[in-house]
């Protein structure tokens, strides 16, 4: 009797400690299948250990000043936060507002242009922007090489402490892929944990009448790209996705974002033109530019009452993931970047 | 044991030697003479022209008889600096010694999959310098130099010839007849395609554009069975 007590309090203690130990990447319960091909890069923790790393890092700037925390702050979805245009090296500002991170195993182009059609790819983008970091890959390679604290950390993920320009970016990807939203009130309430108001609930209606066929959940993106009928500020003349397709059809076409954690992402847009929310609200119900190729659901203006914007706001505002911002893994490593403060 | 001794004597010297036959040797030819970088050739037109930087990927090597494929190198990715001349040299150790064919195809460049597949290693790093970064994509082709025809800072001229969707795509195909057996030399012929180039008004790509296309559709003809 005692040897049962005993054996059934050591399964009860293997079954505690499996539950706690948290995977590296969760496909959420009615969501999709990721895009991102995980065969390609598999993920451990510590090639994530070195992509949080890089992330919070300056080595990955030419002047060691700027690193991707600086426009991507974990407390606001890693978004920049009140500032309409982001600023990279030497203060120098970029012609767009960075966006916020989560989700990325998603997506399917990034940056706001869809620049970028991988997210292995993606850290050389501003890694390699005049405005952003003014680095080369090359050269960061070159440093990561001649660091004790990354050849320490590259051997140990890879049992081989030669670092490449991979593997570096392959590290940011795995770090980016584990930054995930999806504990907000809307995710308790689908997964009936929870219950709306019921002026959030009139806010869902509404937002499923009028947003949803580009803002699709559960992930509050298509991940497609769209005109959504701004101005054009003739101060960035930023055309968008047509620079890279070349294509008349893509002139003033930007990504659609994610309406997740849009509490804290502002100012909204791709130059981050709108403070407020209602903002935002006031431009689709009333200033969008009739552009021949404006997507179909925006061609007939989106009407909403006064007290309809406030449900459709306090309906947002459920899209707020607090484990998210505050999640501890994906802040500043004091573990791995603290120790070795004079990297050599 | 003095038989086992020349038995494995003989397999060494065997493999040995297939191993230094079993390749592909490009040779960068300009004016009809090898490349230098940073000499000056003149052309028929009267312009001198200096080279300083050559690059190029080959990949998808196969071999063919009767237009079927015999043999198909696995990964097949080479990048080819003029900087770096055992890059000229293409091993090609696995291809097997009595296989018979008549002719040879690989591309310039790398295909739309690769450059869809997010980073890589090896000769597709991208710390090669053949890796747009603001728009992620390969360079399939690079070379820079001057002109005595460029009206830049420097008669500076550079193509970087990228680019693999949006109807700008400039992989090429490369199909070449071959009667002999390996190793196999081919003459790239740097000529052709300068001649083609007007520096006057031309002196600089660095994106995929239609213009990249158009230099890339000349690339095919640089190439030649020596």
């Amino acid at each position: 009797m005692r040897k049962l007590i005993y054996l059934l309090f050591l399964i009860f203690v293997g079954m505690v400690s499996f539950n706690t130990i948290e995977p590296l990447f969760m496909i959420p319960k009615g969501w999709q299948k990721p895009t991102y091909d995980f065969t390609k890069n598999n993920l451990t923790q510590e090639k994530i250990n070195i992509g949080r790393a890089l992330f919070y890092d300056n080595i990955l700037s030419k002047d060691s000043t700027t690193s991707c925390a600086s426009c991507h702050l974990s407390y606001t979805a890693f978004a920049h936060t009140d500032h309409a245009l982001s600023h990279g090296i030497h203060n120098k500002i970029g012609i767009r507002n960075a966006p916020a991170l989560f989700n990325l195993a998603w997506s399917k182009k990034l940056m706001w242009d869809g620049a970028i059609n991988h997210l292995d790819a993606q850290a050389l983008a501003p890694i390699h922007n005049k405005d952003e970091m003014d680095e080369t890959i090359n050269h960061v390679v070159e440093k990561l090489n001649a660091s004790v604290l990354y050849k320490k950390l590259f051997y140990v993920a890879y049992n081989d402490s030669m670092i490449t320009g991979e593997k570096t970016l392959k590290c940011i990807a795995q770090f980016l892929l584990t930054i995930q939203s999806y504990h907000s009130k809307y995710d308790s309430v689908i997964n009936h944990q929870s219950f709306f108001t019921n002026q959030e609930k009139n806010g869902y209606y509404l937002f499923q009448k009028n947003c949803a066929s580009c803002h699709a959940e559960p992930l509050f993106t298509n991940n497609e790209f769209a005109t959504n009928g701004l101005k054009m500020d003739t101060t960035l003349n930023d055309f968008g996705r047509i620079k890279i397709t070349h294509n008349l059809n893509d002139s003033l076409v930007f990504k659609i974002p994610s309406l997740r954690n849009i509490e804290f992402t502002y100012p909204y847009m791709h130059d981050g033109r709108f403070k407020k929310l209602s903002e935002v609200l006031n431009h689709y119900t009333s200033s969008v530019q009739p552009y021949k190729n404006l997507p179909g659901q925006l061609k007939k203006s989106i009407v909403l009452s006064s007290n309809e914007k406030v449900d459709l706001i306090a309906f947002l505002l459920t899209l707020t993931d607090r484990h998210f911002l505050y999640n501890g893994a994906y802040q500043f490593p004091k573990n791995s970047l603290m120790p070795t403060k004079d990297k050599q | 044991m003095r038989f086992f001794f020349v038995f494995f004597f003989s397999i060494f010297s065997t493999t040995l030697f297939a191993q230094q036959k079993n390749k592909l040797v490009i040779h960068h030819l300009f004016t009809n003479k090898a490349l230098v970088f940073n000499e000056n050739f003149v052309l028929k037109n009267e312009d001198t022209i200096s080279i300083h930087t050559f690059k190029y990927y080959i990949s998808s090597i196969q071999f063919l008889k009767n237009k079927k494929v015999v043999w198909k190198e696995k990964n097949s990715v080479h990048l080819i600096d003029e900087e770096n001349s055992n890059s000229k040299t293409i091993d090609l150790a696995k291809i097997p010694t009595d296989i018979d064919f008549e002719e040879i195809r690989f591309n310039i460049g790398i295909d739309s999959a690769t450059n869809y597949a997010g980073v890589q290693g090896g000769d597709l790093d991208p710390t090669k310098g053949m890796y747009w970064t603001w728009q992620n994509g390969y360079i399939n082709f690079k070379i820079e130099g001057k002109s005595t025809f460029c009206k830049t800072r420097n008669n500076a001229f550079q193509f970087h010839i990228g680019g693999y969707e949006n109807g700008l795509a400039t992989l090429q195909k490369i199909a070449l007849k071959i009667n002999q057996k390996l190793p196999l030399e081919i003459n790239l012929d740097i000529e052709k395609l300068i001649e083609q180039l007007n520096f006057s008004t031309q002196n600089e790509i660095m994106q995929p554009c239609k213009e990249a296309v158009e230099i890339a559709n000349k690339l095919p003809l640089l190439f030649s069975i020596q």
